[in-house]
């Protein structure tokens, strides 16, 4: 299997993992600070309960996006219990795709509202 | 609040725990968490927040459910079908524990069967199919016995031992050869009795079994100079047992019959011995035969054949070509010491592997065997009927729950598989519990005392063949009994289902029809089947011998002439022994005798009768015994015409012979045998007496001839005293033996017992197979009556409705309880024939197996059907009466 079909497999990526890799684009976050990212960066319209959340993780963990990382740092409440995750060279390439076919997508779709 | 919080949070965790197990594996404690750290952000606070916390993490759980399911691998099929697969399983644990009686009867009666299953097929792959446990390469072994006219597997002596060993070894790597023997054991301060066994020096070479401690016999060394190596090798059970396992055994001396013997080894614990029916104490040198025996000669005595022989093939020989080796091997025999071979025609041999207990017992322990299994089998069949219609009746009252299902667009298929998966968990549950029921009859079989003493322990540990056939046995089960009401219940009429209604559903009482006839057929026939066995080993143990009251008859072997007596004084030496012996006042008889019937060994030789053309294959040799005066009377073995013996029928009267009823009738048909002639041993003798026909070899011979000759006039000293006591046997033998010690300290006297013991070897199978029988029936009868009860309660349970509307339209109670019984006997009574045409067709595939009863026997093929149909007609009127006496509304509104 080449790289490229690889990461066909894996796009289109679904709403809730595309906002997971956004969230982890620049570093490692635990499994909390995952879902308060993706809470912020949707405006609160995902989410993202513990069920939901590591039901997610675990996917992307099993498809490769991403993987378990090292505390990159931080200090705080439970810092030793957290697993930290971040996003795999395959994530970031899935991430990339994907956000050019969604701007082109939403580009296509905005060339043709003004129409 | 925060115990409110707690609440939550416990209640959180149980949500945790209905995650797939791997799932919580890997997350459990970062969901937890998660669930920490939400629970402390605002939004969650006060007791709103908490009712928004639970909902929340309510419709997290829902959402994420399916994402927490196993990985999947690209076959999104197959992923599906484990989804389903799993739950299925959850939902029937769930139906499980929801109702424990049912599983509990369900359980119970599939636990029975196949465990009764297992622990038949453990016993009969044990004994009789595994080959030796323990030897090397157990493929190469062959069993070598010496075949003579009407005799298949006859035994080995040692002088012929020695020489087929020598002069085989272009075929056989080594040939051994054993023998069990009684031996008294002292050491550490304590004797005991105990059954060990004499073996060639090559005996643990040619298994293949190399002594865990210490050292084997030493072929070429061991095997030579008689009586010069006192060393003996210990089982490795006996060894722990006997000496608690401690290896500084080896070394030490014990006495054997009160000779010092060194222990040189401890045989491996996965070799109790050459048989698959005991494990050997003591191994001795053949060498040591005399001090073993004493009394016997067997080291020279080419005509003393008691000894199993095993070859060892050489790499790529065959016993095809072994056959033809012995054969040239017998002429050379023949043509050294033509004394001895004149009569031994060939050799048999034997693969281990299909020796089973004893070759002799050839197809009769397959039989026996098989016959076993179809019993066990047919006992889980009924036991599957059972429990199918167990399952049928829940099924009913699953009727509701299905017809929503389907109604929901459940497929069929799903609700067939959903229920298949509960009754292969139910078999898997019953599986576990009949392979414990299993163990524990194994090891009770394992540990059977018999009433013959003997190392006895049988070979049926549960390997892992046995756990196999188990679990295939269990899955059988379990699609056997699961599918006829599974696919029953994939197709209920959804209306009426919905409704709860029984529906008439035509179907549905057509399967609990057919179960009831089945139940009643699988029923009759293994009932019958066992009967006409416990009949015919009820036969058995009732054949008359020709002898009244073994238990009154005592036994005790001498042989003065080992002992340096000449013919005179031996017979002086007896008549004063037996004279003594006759004059306790506890002995109303006694005699002397060369052996007694039913024991192990016989003899017999060619008669010439004057006036009579023997056809060419007839058979000329009669077994014979010789017998003092008064032997006829002590065992009370009936004189049909003419006299027994006197004392006056010695050496220098006219040569007279006795024979039985059988002899008699074969020769001298519709004519007095008295004053005939009958040529053998050398001389023309005249009859003097006929007495009734006994058995001499087997309980379950066929009439045999036999004669009975003189002892006095043709002396052999090694002689049995036997006598008739009608008080305590057991201080009567004390007593023989005291008289003879007196008579002369030195004499050794052997094989003391009463004629019951004696013929203990002989009843043994029948009260075996009696026994095991016995259960299996018993067993099979209450299932059998359960589950015909079972069956056709159900069935009339579900005329209830019917029943109630005949009984509020007027109709007479009586009258509806008659119909309804007729309807049931009905089939009862289908089922009753189709099971005694089975029964006829078993009876006549097993008539070979049965003696003393016709394969067609009265007793099993009435007393049955009879006990059966009864049972059946119980089974109808009880609930038939309870539903007619019912208040017409209730039965209405029922179910």
């Amino acid at each position: 299997m080449t790289e490229q079909s690889k990461l066909d497999d894996l796009l289109p990526l679904t709403p809730t993992a595309f906002h997971v890799l956004v969230a982890l684009a620049n570093g490692a976050r635990h499994g909390y600070g995952v879902a308060q990212e993706v809470e912020e960066l949707t405006e609160g319209r995902i989410v993202m309960g513990p069920g939901t959340l590591y039901g997610t993780l675990r996917r992307m963990l099993d498809s490769g996006l991403i993987a378990e990382a090292e505390n990159p740092g931080e200090e705080g409440l439970h810092v030793e219990r957290r697993r930290y995750y971040s996003m795999t060279p395959v994530g970031s390439a899935a991430l990339r795709a994907e956000s050019t076919r969604l701007m082109r997508t939403a580009s296509l779709a905005q060339e043709r509202l003004r129409v | 609040m925060s115990q409110g919080r707690d609440a939550i949070r416990a209640f959180y965790r149980r949500l945790v725990g209905l995650y797939p197990r791997h799932f919580r594996d890997q997350f459990a404690d970062d969901l937890l968490q998660a669930f920490d750290d939400r629970r402390s952000e605002r939004r969650f606070a006060g007791t709103w927040g908490g009712v928004r916390l639970v909902l929340f993490l309510l419709r997290d759980f829902v959402t994420s459910v399916p994402m927490a399911q196993q990985p999947h691998d690209g076959t999104r099929g197959v992923e599906r079908i484990m989804g389903d697969f799993f739950r299925d399983i959850r939902f029937s644990a769930r139906m499980l524990i929801k109702n424990p009686m049912f599983t509990l009867a369900a359980v119970t009666t599939l636990a029975l069967g196949i465990g009764l299953n297992a622990a038949t097929f453990s016993a009969v792959h044990g004994i009789l199919l595994r080959p030796l446990p323990g030897a090397e390469d157990p493929e190469e072994l062959v069993q070598l016995f010496r075949e003579y006219p009407g005799i298949e597997f006859g035994s080995n002596s040692i002088p012929h031992y020695q020489d087929i060993r020598d002069r085989s070894s272009e075929v056989f790597e080594n040939v051994a050869a054993y023998y069990f023997n009684p031996m008294s054991l002292s050491a550490d301060g304590r004797s005991e009795r105990i059954i060990g066994m004499l073996v060639s020096a090559n005996f643990f070479q040619t298994y293949g079994a190399e002594p865990v401690l210490g050292r084997a016999f030493i072929p070429g060394e061991e095997d030579r100079d008689p009586g010069a190596h006192p060393v003996a090798i210990l089982g490795h059970g006996f060894w722990q047992t006997r000496f608690a396992g401690d290896p500084g055994v080896i070394g030490t001396t014990m006495l054997l019959n009160g000779h010092s013997f060194e222990v040189v080894g401890v045989a491996p614990s996965d070799f109790p011995g050459p048989v698959t029916f005991a494990a050997i104490p003591v191994y001795v040198p053949l060498m040591m035969q005399r001090e073993m025996e004493p009394g016997s000669n067997r080291l020279e005595n080419r005509g003393n054949n008691n000894m199993t022989a095993i070859g060892r093939l050489h790499d790529g020989q065959t016993v095809e070509r072994a056959q033809q080796v012995f054969e040239s091997i017998l002429l050379q025999l023949r043509e050294e010491y033509p004394d001895h071979y004149g009569r031994q025609s060939s050799t048999r041999m034997v693969l281990q592997s299909e020796a089973g207990l004893h070759p002799s017992l050839g197809s009769a322990q397959m039989g026996m065997s098989s016959v076993m299994m179809a019993v066990v089998a047919l006992l889980l069949l009924i036991a599957c009927v059972n429990v199918a219609n167990l399952f049928l009746a829940r099924a009913r009252d699953r009727r509701r729950e299905m017809g929503v299902r389907l109604s929901l667009g459940a497929g069929r298929r799903r609700i067939v598989q959903q229920l298949l998966t509960e009754s292969l968990l139910f078999s898997a549950l019953a599986g576990v519990a009949g392979l414990a029921l299993a163990s524990v009859t194994t090891s009770l079989l394992a540990n059977v005392q018999l009433p013959i003493d003997g190392p006895w322990a049988f070979n049926v540990e549960m390997d892992s063949t046995v756990l196999w056939f188990t679990l295939a046995v269990s899955v059988g089960a379990g699609v056997l009994f699961g599918m006829v009401p599974a696919l029953q219940a994939a197709r209920p009429d959804m209306v009426s289902a919905l409704k709860g209604e029984a529906g008439e559903g035509g179907g549905r009482s057509r399967v609990s029809s057919i179960l009831v006839i089945l139940q009643m057929a699988l029923s009759l026939l293994l009932l019958i089947s066992s009967g006409l066995f416990l009949r015919s080993l009820q036969g058995a143990t009732e054949i008359d011998p020709g002898f009244d009251e073994p238990e009154n008859i005592v036994m005790a072997s001498l042989d003065p002439g080992l002992q340096g007596y000449d013919e005179a004084s031996a017979q002086a030496f007896l008549d004063r022994v037996t004279e003594d012996i006759g004059a306790l006042p506890e002995v109303t008889s006694v005699a002397l005798t060369s052996n007694l019937p039913l024991g192990l060994g016989s003899s017999d030789r060619g008669v010439g009768i004057p006036g009579y053309e023997f056809a060419e294959n007839e058979p000329r040799n009669i077994h014979y015994q010789y017998v003092g005066e008064g032997y006829l009377e002590t065992m009370g073995i009936e004189l049909v015409e003419g006299r027994t013996y006197t004392r006056a029928d010695d050496g220098e009267s006219a040569p007279v012979i006795v024979v039985n009823k059988r002899f008699a009738d074969r020769f001298w048909p519709n004519e007095s045998a008295i004053g005939k002639i009958v040529q053998t041993g050398g001389a023309e003798r005249q009859v003097i007496g006929v007495v009734e026909t006994g058995k001499y070899s087997s309980l379950g011979e066929d009439p045999t001839e036999f004669m009975y000759l003189s002892y006095r006039a043709l002396f052999r000293s090694e002689m049995v005293i036997v006598a008739r006591t009608p008080s305590d046997p057991q201080a009567v033998l004390r007593q023989m033996r005291n008289i003879v010690l007196n008579a002369d300290p030195d004499m050794p006297v052997y094989d003391v017992r009463t004629m019951e013991d004696h013929m203990g070897i002989a009843l043994l199978p029948a009260r075996l197979g009696g026994s095991v029988l016995g259960l299996f029936g018993l067993l099979g009868l209450a299932l059998a009556a359960v589950g015909i009860y079972g069956v056709m309660a159900y069935s009339v349970s579900q005329r209830k409705r019917e029943i109630g509307i005949r009984v509020a339209m007027g109709a007479d109670r009586s009258a509806v309880i008659k119909l309804v019984l007729g309807e049931g006997m009905k089939l009862a009574i289908i089922g009753t024939v189709l099971g005694l045409f089975g029964a006829f067709g078993a009876a006549q595939l097993v008539k070979g197996l049965l003696y003393n009863v016709q394969a067609i026997d009265p007793v099993a093929f009435i007393g049955v059907p009879v006990l059966l149909l009864g049972v059946a007609a119980i089974a109808v009127y009880l609930p038939a009466r309870r539903a007619a006496g019912a208040e017409p509304m209730r039965a209405l509104k029922a179910d």
